[in-house]
């Protein structure tokens, strides 16, 4: 694997000394360093580093105004705050400024290590489930269709595009949290649900009431399973269910987000059933 | 469920519209509904999760939202809910409850929120998780906007 490159950004020669030392001793390629606006904005320029470590007190500037000027040039490049200041206030105006992690100064070694480990561990992290979580989803509907109802599914449709798309009747929506937000949708028709409802509850539901309660808690259950094997396939994914919210109506058009999301339609003994997930890049929790 | 849940979500109403170009934004009246929604329009919806579960829903009126959209595109005329406007919505209201979440952190409660589902449509009947939804008001320029908080105890 390429070696990862770094530019140290401080004004005090002895913390960039120890923070060259921890970094190359574990293997990281230091590529420059720097103490003011202008030469930071060189440096990146020149070196085009992955990462920058950011001290938070500089002269005729600071952290937060030499990290914006860093993602003006190139918005990937993952800058981690190294400061001995470290509160809740800065720590949030920190986030606001899409710095990627932050360390309070005397440096841990192992604490730095880390936080570059996680900061750059994300877009694998996030290539993990772009490629493995839609899998996982269906196979969790249809482990979830074949275990409360005794039946299997086939899938007959599966597709990307974005694009808005009209209820079949009843949606449930529920919200994904994690080191990746995101969110998975399951669609179907009003007769569909019914037939669901009654093979889930083995008996016709008493009323309307209790036939969305068990397709939401269907879906709850389709989606806390997903996401519990995704998190064993990687423990930092940390994802979490938001409650299952249902609606219905007869024209209900479910827009499409800004990121991607993909779609299966499952054939099942009740009706078909559409499965709707996806995760967006941006706005990655600190963790 | 706790009244003053709420005060994040009026802060986080009151001190982002302002940066998106309404001049005027102001408090309306407060409401507790049951778990179950009748809504037409525009909803989003944004789940919670962490110290406390829940859901956020935004309703807006459809022509509302169209104006929304314009406003928050520096005027930018919005004839029909395109991508674009519902991009510029589901942006509102992420940004909405990333600030409301953030000033849940202050008061110690640590929450995170999932990315929102913007749906539309007339007469969409909503049922919550929770037994309780809190509804408040707010209005950016004389356009209501309406919070749904919900809550599970």
């Amino acid at each position: 694997m390429e070696k990862i490159r770094i530019v140290i950004v401080d004004d005090s020669s002895f913390s960039i000394a120890i923070l060259r030392d921890i970094l190359e001793e574990k293997g990281y390629e230091v590529v420059g360093e720097a103490g003011s606006l202008d030469e930071v904005k060189e440096v990146i320029k020149d070196k085009k580093p992955a990462l920058v470590t950011m001290d938070m007190t500089l002269p005729g500037t600071d952290g937060f105004e030499c990290t914006r000027a860093i993602h003006e040039i190139d918005s990937n490049i993952k800058v981690i705050v190294v400061s001995s200041m470290m509160d809740e206030e800065i720590v949030n105006e920190a986030k606001e400024n899409k710095v990627s992690a932050y360390i309070q100064k005397p440096v841990d070694p192992d604490e730095l290590i880390a936080a570059i480990n996680r900061v750059m561990g994300s877009e694998e992290l996030y290539k993990l489930l772009e490629t493995d979580s839609f899998p996982v989803f269906k196979e969790s509907l249809l482990d979830g269709v074949n275990r409360m109802t005794k039946t299997l599914l086939t899938y007959k449709d599966e597709y990307s595009a974005n694009k808005e798309y009209i209820s079949n009747g009843m949606t449930v929506i529920i919200g994904i949290i994690g080191k990746f937000a995101g969110r998975m949708v399951i669609d179907l028709s009003k007769e569909t649900a019914e037939n669901m409802a009654t093979a889930l509850l083995r008996r016709t539901p008493k009323n309307n009431d209790e036939m969305i309660g068990a397709i939401a808690e269907f879906a709850n259950i389709i989606s806390g399973n997903a996401c519990s094997l995704l998190n064993r396939k990687d423990r930092s994914l940390g994802l979490r269910v938001a409650p299952p919210s249902i609606l219905h109506g007869d024209n209900v058009h479910i827009s499409a987000p800004r990121f991607k999301t993909n779609t299966a339609i499952a054939e099942t003994n009740f009706g078909d059933i559409l499965i709707n997930v996806g995760f967006t890049r941006g706005e990655e929790k600190w963790m | 469920m706790d009244v003053n849940h709420v005060n994040p979500f009026m802060e986080s109403f009151l001190n982002v519209m302002p940066q998106l170009g309404f001049s005027t934004v102001e408090k309306g009246k407060l409401s507790v509904k049951g778990k179950d929604l009748l809504s037409s329009g525009v909803i989003i919806i944004v789940g919670i999760v962490g110290a406390i579960k829940g859901n956020i829903v935004y309703s807006i009126d459809i022509e509302d939202a169209k104006k929304i959209a314009s406003t928050m595109m520096m005027g930018m005329p919005v004839d029909e809910l395109n991508d674009i406007a519902q991009s510029a919505l589901s942006e509102l209201t992420n940004m909405l409850t990333a600030n409301a979440a953030t000033r849940f952190a202050d008061l110690g409660i640590s929450i995170d929120i999932s990315t929102p589902t913007l749906l539309h449509g007339n007469d969409i009947a909503l049922k919550m998780s929770s037994n309780q939804v809190l509804c408040i008001q707010l209005l950016a320029d004389n356009i209501p906007i309406e919070v749904n908080i919900a809550f599970d105890n």
